[in-house]
């Protein structure tokens, strides 16, 4: 591929920033026009990206990428890191991805976060992390990408956090930033083999060349540890737990961070370094038993969840799983069309979620609403797309994504993941199910759902906006070959093909999944004619082992947590009280005692001075007189 | 006929004795100093006899500095007295010792 030099690349990124600095330092000067500037700054930059990704489009396949070179960043002898931006296919898509709907996010959040006391500010964090989030997807090395990893990083610690007079967010956000930082961490070393192998972090050398210059075992620990990161980032088993608690932030952060964008970077990574993962081999089996293990688990816990948050935040784990899945199975293309209608749908169902939210007064608990599909019927529509498009009811998009999954499972042989992600599916079906029939059917089950509200424009016109991009989002893949996986393909290369069952019968099976899945919620949630809490109660206590994530956060604090505290007191009182400040102080004590002793000589009278300097000189004399 | 170093180094050495005493014995501060002057310049005399006969400059040349360090002390040592006399009026060596334990 020849690289192709295109001068507006910078600008992409550099839109956000501008904003986020004007709204940190003028934020509250600006009042009300502080979103209205975020959002217009990420809105020009989807247009700016818009318009470079068509000059890219028009290329022929095979001569797709832009580069921007914007300075040496690091120059240390031979060893040279270039602040080097790059656009191709699979960046192209994450960038259109990222602006698109951060625009619609950054809308729906003028609505959302109106009347807050530090308005400017969230919308200052909002725009920081689209712009670390363009950095990280438009990275031409893996520094620039660890630089928007990190950054993003921050921005979810600031924005899970963001109302830290709640001592239980502050907790959130630190548990999120330390449990990737787990990840980021292994990462980081992943990055120093690269150099130390390459020495260059530059994609083009490190995938041009990794096939001579690595041998398997190096591939295989390279790539295990990029994935490590990937797992902290895209909360994977065993990384998952920050997640759910993340819900504690603002609505729109969770639409765009912890379901569109942020989390799915783990899945960028690994689509990006597939020419690693696929040298390894062992690199993608970790991966697709990790992707289908989360799948499984994540929507087990969906279920039983009541806070309508965290239903979304585990399907989101889930739908993460799927995405690995994909890639575990080197249909990378695949995973990154999952990866766009996710991030359709997802936003939607929080921003959705949001709304519900926001028309009850801040009440998220599932078993508190009911019937709120008479007073906010522009909500309820909107879930419901995204709902039935996740669950994966034809034509919607969530469909196809999940049908390309399970098909190159079924037709690679791989029948245990085929048959885990069919239950998966079901699962998804089932508490999509479960929560919208719960929300907008049925009785009003509290006062707060009687008095709802529908939310103000600015907040269902994103929605209306975004439910019709989930409408018509499969026509992004929807011939036979692939719209988008076959843009895709000059990087991803084609996803694998096989023989086994036929597109149709698969198509069929899936559809009919989905189909009893959300008839059996309907029974049970909808129709009235179940006892759901007491169903509930009979089948103790795997509901609230299942509402609690199978108490994996309780294991983590038992096997990690605690110990680690024990190790931390022993330390502090009796390494450090005892052992190193025992030593400092009997130094200092024993140089007191002798000074005690030693000033006793002190008289205060000049002449004994004078008469000891005397004597001292004489005895001075008189050793040199006797030794000569 | 030049006079025997012997003579010169018999002065230095009794001067110097003289000073040494006065510095031991004396309890006003400005006695001490003056004896101090006193050793200053046995030892300044000493050295300039050495200086002649050896025919070198050396030893003269460090009687100068010598007498350059003992103005400059002079004026320091002064001033201390002075400043100790208008605190206490008086000059008793003996009664200024709080630098102790």
């Amino acid at each position: 591929m020849v690289s192709q030099p295109n001068a507006a690349l910078w600008v992409i990124p550099a839109l956000p920033l501008a904003t986020a600095v004007v709204n940190l330092f003028w934020g509250r000067r600006l009042g009300r026009w502080a979103g209205w500037v975020a959002s217009a700054s990420v809105i020009v930059s989807f247009a700016v990206s818009l318009a470079v990704v068509s000059q890219l489009v028009a290329k022929p396949a095979d001569d797709r990428l832009f580069l921007q070179h914007l300075f040496d960043w690091i120059s240390v002898g031979r060893f040279v890191v270039g602040m080097d931006l790059r656009v191709d296919s699979v960046s192209a898509t994450m960038i259109l991805v990222i602006t698109g709907i951060g625009a619609l996010i950054h809308v729906y959040a003028i609505g959302y976060m109106a009347g807050d006391p530090r308005y400017g500010r969230f919308f200052s964090y909002m725009n920081l992390f689209v712009f670390f989030m363009l950095m990280l997807v438009l990275g031409a090395n893996y520094l620039v990408l660890y630089l928007g990893w990190e950054g993003v990083g921050l921005c979810s610690y600031l924005l899970i956090g963001f109302w830290s007079e709640v001592p239980a967010n502050a907790e959130a956000a630190k548990k999120a930033f330390i449990t990737t930082r787990i990840g980021d961490t292994l990462m980081l070393i992943g990055l120093a083999l690269i150099v130390s192998r390459f020495g260059t972090l530059d994609f083009e050398v490190v995938f041009g060349t990794a096939g001579t210059v690595l041998t398997k075992d190096a591939a295989t620990a390279i790539a295990l540890l990029l994935f490590a990161g990937a797992i902290g980032k895209s909360a994977q088993v065993p990384l998952h737990v920050w997640l759910p608690d993340a819900m504690a932030g603002p609505t729109p952060v969770s639409a765009l961070i912890h379901a569109a964008t942020m989390v799915t970077a783990g899945v960028y990574l690994v689509v990006r370094s597939h020419v690693l993962f696929e040298l390894s081999g062992v690199a993608l089996t970790v991966v697709l038993v990790v992707g289908v293990v989360t799948a499984v688990y994540a929507a087990t816990c969906a279920i039983a969840q009541q806070d309508i948050k965290r239903v979304l935040a585990y399907s989101t784990i889930s739908q993460l799983g799927f995405m690995f899945m994909a890639a575990g199975m080197r249909a990378y293309g695949v995973a990154m069309f999952f990866l766009v209608a996710h991030a359709f749908y997802k936003a939607l169902l929080f921003l959705g979620a949001g709304s519900v939210i926001h028309g009850m007064h801040d009440e998220q608990d599932l078993r508190q609403m009911g019937g709120l599909r008479r007073l906010m019927p522009i909500t309820f529509v909107a879930f419901a797309v995204g709902a039935l498009a996740q669950a994966g009811i034809p034509p919607l998009v969530g469909f196809f994504a999940k049908d390309a999954v399970l098909e190159v499972a079924q037709h690679t042989g791989r029948e245990v993941v085929y048959v885990l992600g069919g239950f998966a599916a079901f699962l998804s079906a089932f508490y999509l199910g479960r929560m919208v029939y719960l929300t907008f059917f049925g009785e009003p089950r509290s006062d707060r759902a009687r008095q709802a509200h529908e939310a103000p424009p600015v907040m269902w016109a994103p929605l209306v906006i975004l439910a019709f991009g989930v409408a018509t989002a499969e026509w992004l893949n929807l011939t036979p070959e692939g719209r988008l996986t076959g843009f895709l393909e000059s990087i991803t290369g084609v996803s694998p093909a096989g023989h086994g069952l036929a597109v149709v019968e698969l198509a069929v099976v899936a559809t009919t999944i989905s189909i009893v899945a959300l008839a059996l919620t309907w029974w049970i949630y909808g129709s009235g004619r179940v006892d759901w809490r007491g169903f509930r109660e009979r089948l103790e206590p795997w509901p609230r082992a299942a509402l609690n994530g199978w108490y994996v956060d309780r294991a983590y604090d038992t096997v990690v947590i605690q110990p680690a505290k024990a190790g931390a007191w022993i330390t502090a009182y009796v390494v450090d009280a005892r052992i190193i400040d025992g030593a400092v102080n009997a130094i200092g004590g024993g140089v007191k005692l002798l000074a005690d002793g030693g000033r006793l000589l002190q008289t205060g009278f000049v002449r004994s001075y004078a008469l000891a300097v005397f004597l001292g000189a004489v005895a001075i004399l008189v050793y040199v007189g006797v030794r000569s | 006929m030049r006079t025997p170093i012997a003579f010169y180094l018999m002065l230095s050495g009794i001067l110097f004795m003289l000073g040494t005493v006065g510095v031991l014995t004396r309890k006003n501060a400005l006695l001490i100093f003056m004896s101090v002057e006193l050793q200053l310049n046995a030892v300044n005399l000493a050295l300039v006899a050495f200086s002649r006969l050896h025919d070198d400059l050396t030893g003269q040349v460090l009687a100068f500095f010598s007498m350059v360090v003992a103005a400059a002390e002079v004026v320091v040592g002064l001033a201390i007295i002075v400043a100790i006399y208008r605190r206490r009026r008086s000059v008793d060596v003996d009664d200024v010792r709080e630098l102790r334990w």
